[in-house]
């Protein structure tokens, strides 16, 4: 009676904190009924520990439901849900005779608790209604927890140290959705290749080992040397610097051409760009199809219709060979010379006076990188004002921007449009996973010159250093190099497993629950139509693999594995005289008694069963053992018939 | 041999009356070579009863009278030096003896006790740094007296230990006492009791208990018996010596029975006598309650 006495003292206080925490989704008339409700219970159950009739309870429920739901229109939905919610917890407290009735209030009560953070999300709040779930959950201890026991705060502490390891990994782990009203932030720095290239700003992207986007491919990876991902154009060079042309952030898109499909070989994929704050997006070679959500500029450049502010999936479909020279303007915007750099332009013009062919030309300079001693270092020396000068004869010594730009200027001063692209090159395929992540450090610059009518793709870095293309940078880079770009903990490779674990399960989430949108659920409920037998089959197994597992743990739950083969079935037959048998009786002694009490036949079928129980259990006789399941099996009707007098003994 | 066994304990049913039950485990504790604690008043019959023990086996019977001054030497015996011979010849004490009646242990010096305790645990005794075995089989009946604690000095845990059993007695029943009382020739019974059963044979008995059968199931319950007793502060814990008494004298308790295996209920049979006086030294033998408490909280589900 006491226990129950504080159960019910500790619902009628959260009921209470429920109806002030929630006070917002209430008119000041809906709160007085429900005070006035808890009022009464209170008044009861101090006054005359008795509960209102299950009758009056009805008509009052009834009577403020009606009003309610007059109030529906005023007062909103969810407002109104959360009212009969409260209700119905409040007339279940006032009606309450029986602790089992009680049962199903505490998981109300738990719905209620989670109810409060739709209008609370303040941290003091917070704290209140984790005091409620604290509450509830000692009423549900109260409510649900074997005669005798009691609770210890040893205990309690000891199941929170246990729990909290848990709950802080549920806390940080866990993917959280963005919330639909989230109001833009202030702006947040961008990451990825920025509108510039000067020498090192890829050599302090390639020291950035974040994830600038992942990409699927329909019809299984390409070859590593064709995974040349394009994000920018540098068209525009100072003698120093590298930078976009203003022209081409421009609004000018080319029309997807729709239905028709060319004839080269395209490459169909999907990408899944980090967020980066930037408009520009990642292709392959010359896209010229896309989703709704990205566009495909003129120069086959794909850029979002808004900076990307958070993981964005886009898929793209790509002719694999190099876009088209738009224009005579675009020709002539690539052939512009800044001042300086004296010496390459002079190299430039004697190249062509050598190789007067474009091809000639370009394997010219390729077989120059090669043959003579350059270097592919990520740690440079500092260049002066004629860095490509510097660069190309003094330190020779650079990353792929400086061989990018050294090249793209001698073509030019060849008289071969050439701009600078920037991008990233490769990428780690995860077979298991089906995707490649492409990392900030895959980041790459390359040259792109106007041939035929196309905008050839030229990457002096494969003259230089192969294996960059080929394999990694990390291969292409010394070991000192290497251990520059690896910061403490990515050594631990326990931490890197970790965090490469981290990135696919990222990677299932953003695929299987932020990428599910309406497209993909009309695709699968039309493949479900489609392949519906086959899914009946796949559901049925799993169904029936369910099934098995539940009556796996049933059964083993059920059939104690202490307890010995012959113990259980002996147990299993004779279930309900067993309850007569004190624990500590031996069962054979307790079959002794029971067979005193019966007529001859079943004393005598008793004594045999006693027997062979005997022999099985204590002399691990298998004859006897199933000559007791025989004896089981074959009496098991006069042995379920048996009656035990407890008197009698 | 089994049959012969039977034989013994009617002959000594003949000469106690009324109590079958304690000879039963007399049996049982001497089948399982182990040692006796016989916790009574004088004039109960531990005497007779150790005396026709020794007569129905055909074993050699020796009784000391533990006193305060007995000396240590006094029971393992001593080298006497032979005036004759001029030289010491050994003087063997009674417990070279196969049945050894220690009335009254706990009225002798802890140094005595120690030296009996000592010989029950070794089976062999050491004179003058000359080991002695002992004759086999070896089985002492110990009595101490639970009510004259005047001058005495109890037999302290670690020795009660020793003893496999402790019983007693008690009174006989009205019927049994009356027929006590009707043929009043006790002692001519005792000496009319023949050797049924020969020292060989008894001891090829005592080989075959730990031959009885003892399955996982019921070690485990034995285990959960005794594990009970463990950390708790009502009670001394059981030791391992304590449960393999429990399981051997089990052993030999299902031999008596003619069983190849042990039961459940033969654990529960002898559990009290075997650990009762561990469980709590200052009980006394008419008391089982630690034991019956471990035995109603141990569940039993086999």
């Amino acid at each position: 009676m006491l226990k129950q006495k504080r159960l019910m003292v500790v619902w009628l206080g959260l009921q209470l904190a429920f109806l002030l925490l929630l006070q917002e989704a209430f008119t000041l008339w809906v709160s007085l009924i429900f005070a006035a409700l808890l009022l009464t219970r209170f008044a009861t159950l101090v006054y005359a520990n008795t509960s209102l009739s299950l009758k009056a309870v009805n008509v009052i429920g009834a009577c403020v439901a009606v009003a309610l739901l007059f109030n529906l229109k005023q007062a909103g939905v969810l407002n109104f849900m959360l009212q009969i919610l409260l209700l119905a917890a409040v007339l279940r407290l006032l009606a309450l005779r029986q602790l089992f009735e009680a049962r199903q209030l505490v998981w109300v009560h738990y719905f209620l608790i989670g109810c409060c953070f739709i209008l609370h999300q303040n941290m003091l709040v917070a704290l209140v209604i984790i005091t409620a779930l604290f509450a509830n959950m000692y009423s549900h201890y109260l409510l649900f927890a074997p005669a005798g026991s009691n609770l210890k705060p040893a205990n309690i502490a000891r199941a929170t140290l246990i729990i909290l390891p848990l709950w802080l990994a549920m806390f940080l782990l866990f993917p959280r959705l963005p919330p639909f009203w989230q109001i833009p932030t202030a702006k947040v720095a961008s990451t990825g290749l920025s509108d510039t290239l000067d020498p090192g700003s890829i050599e302090q992207l390639v020291q950035d080992d974040s994830l600038a986007f992942r990409v699927e491919f329909e019809n299984g990876v390409p070859e590593r040397q064709l995974l040349y991902w394009r994000a920018r154009l540098y068209e525009d060079f100072d003698g120093r610097r590298w930078q976009e042309n203003p022209l081409r952030s421009g609004s000018n898109y080319r029309n997807v051409h729709q239905g028709a499909t060319p004839a080269e070989a395209t490459l169909d994929y999907r990408i899944i760009a980090e967020a980066s704050q930037q408009r520009s997006l990642f292709a392959l070679a010359n896209p010229w199809q896309s989703s709704a959500n990205v566009n495909i500029a003129p120069s086959g450049l794909v850029l979002a219709t808004k900076p990307v502010s958070q993981r964005t999936s886009y898929q793209l479909s790509s002719q694999l060979q190099p876009v088209a020279v738009l224009s005579e303007q675009e020709q002539q915007l690539n052939l512009r010379l800044p001042a300086g750099n004296e010496q390459t332009l002079a190299f430039g013009r004697q190249l062509k006076a050598q190789h007067p062919q474009v091809p000639a030309l370009i394997d010219a300079i390729a077989s120059h990188f090669r043959q003579q001693p350059y270097f592919y270092s990520l740690t440079p020396p500092l260049l002066g004002a004629n860095s490509v000068d510097q660069f190309l004869f003094d330190s020779r010594t650079g990353f792929c921007s400086h061989y990018a730009s050294a090249t793209a200027l001698l073509l030019r001063a060849a008289g071969i449009p050439a701009r600078v692209v920037g991008g990233y090159q490769g990428g780690d395929w995860h077979p298991e996973q089906g995707y490649l992540a492409v990392r900030q450090r895959e980041a790459h610059a390359w040259v792109e010159y106007a041939d035929q009518g196309r905008w050839q793709q030229f990457d002096p870095t494969a003259a230089v250093a192969p294996q960059r293309i080929l394999s990694s940078l990390d291969d292409a880079l010394s070991a000192e190099q290497r251990q520059l770009l690896t910061s403490p903990w990515q050594r631990n490779a326990l931490l890197n497993n970790l965090r490469q674990q981290l990135m696919h399960l990222d990677y299932y989430w953003s695929v299987w629950v932020l990428g599910f949108n309406d497209d993909n659920q009309r695709d699968l409920w039309q493949q479900v139509r489609q392949n519906l037998q086959r899914f009946a089959y796949g559901l049925a197994f799993i169904t029936v693999l369910a099934l098995l597992v539940v009556a796996l743990l049933w059964w083993r739950r059920r059939e104690r594995p202490t307890q010995p083969q012959a113990y259980r079935l002996l147990s299993k037959t004779l279930s309900a005289m067993l309850r007569h048998k004190p624990a500590h009786q031996p069962l054979s002694a307790f079959l002794r008694m029971l067979a005193e009490q019966q007529q001859n036949e079943q004393r005598q079928l008793l004594l045999a069963l006693i027997t062979s129980y005997e022999l099985a259990l204590f002399n691990d006789d298998a004859a006897a053992l199933s000559a007791l399941k025989q004896q089981l099996k074959q009496h098991r009707n006069t042995l379920r018939r048996l009656h035990f007098s407890a008197q009698n003994t | 041999m089994l049959t012969q066994l039977h034989h013994v304990e009617q002959s000594l049913n003949q000469v106690i009356l009324g109590k079958p039950r304690q000879i039963r485990l007399a049996l049982c504790c001497l089948l399982a070579e182990g040692h006796l604690l016989l916790e009574d008043l004088p004039g109960m019959g531990k005497t007779t009863l150790a005396h026709a023990l020794a007569n129905s086996l055909g074993l050699s019977y020796r009784r000391v009278q533990f006193t305060n001054d007995l000396l240590p030497g006094d029971l393992v015996g001593m080298n006497i030096y032979d005036t004759r011979s001029q030289q010491f010849h050994f003087q063997a004490g009674p417990v070279f003896s196969q049945v050894l009646l220690a009335d009254e242990i706990n009225r002798a010096s802890p140094k005595t006790q120690s030296a009996l305790l000592e010989a029950m645990e070794e089976k062999q005794v050491s004179i003058d740094g000359e080991t002695r075995p002992l004759p086999k089989p070896f089985f002492v009946i110990a009595t101490q007296n639970p009510l004259f604690h005047a001058g005495t000095s109890p037999l302290p845990e670690s020795q009660l230990d020793r003893f496999m059993f402790r019983l007693s007695l008690g009174f006989p029943d009205h019927q049994a006492e009356h027929q006590l009382l009707k043929h009043d020739n006790n002692q001519s019974r005792l000496t009319l009791l023949t050797e049924q059963l020969n020292t060989e044979q008894l001891r090829a008995l005592q080989q075959q208990v730990p031959q009885v059968h003892a399955s996982d199931a019921l070690l485990d319950y034995l285990l959960a018996l005794v594990n009970n007793s463990r950390h708790r502060s009502d009670m001394l814990p059981l030791s391992p010596r304590a449960s393999k008494a429990i399981l051997r004298s089990a052993k030999a308790f299902a031999l008596l029975e003619e069983r190849s295996y042990v039961s459940a209920a033969d654990v529960q049979q002898v559990f009290p006598y075997v650990a009762e006086h561990r469980l709590d030294p200052a009980s006394s033998a008419q008391d089982s309650r630690l034991s019956q408490v471990l035995l109603q909280q141990t569940p039993c589900q086999l």
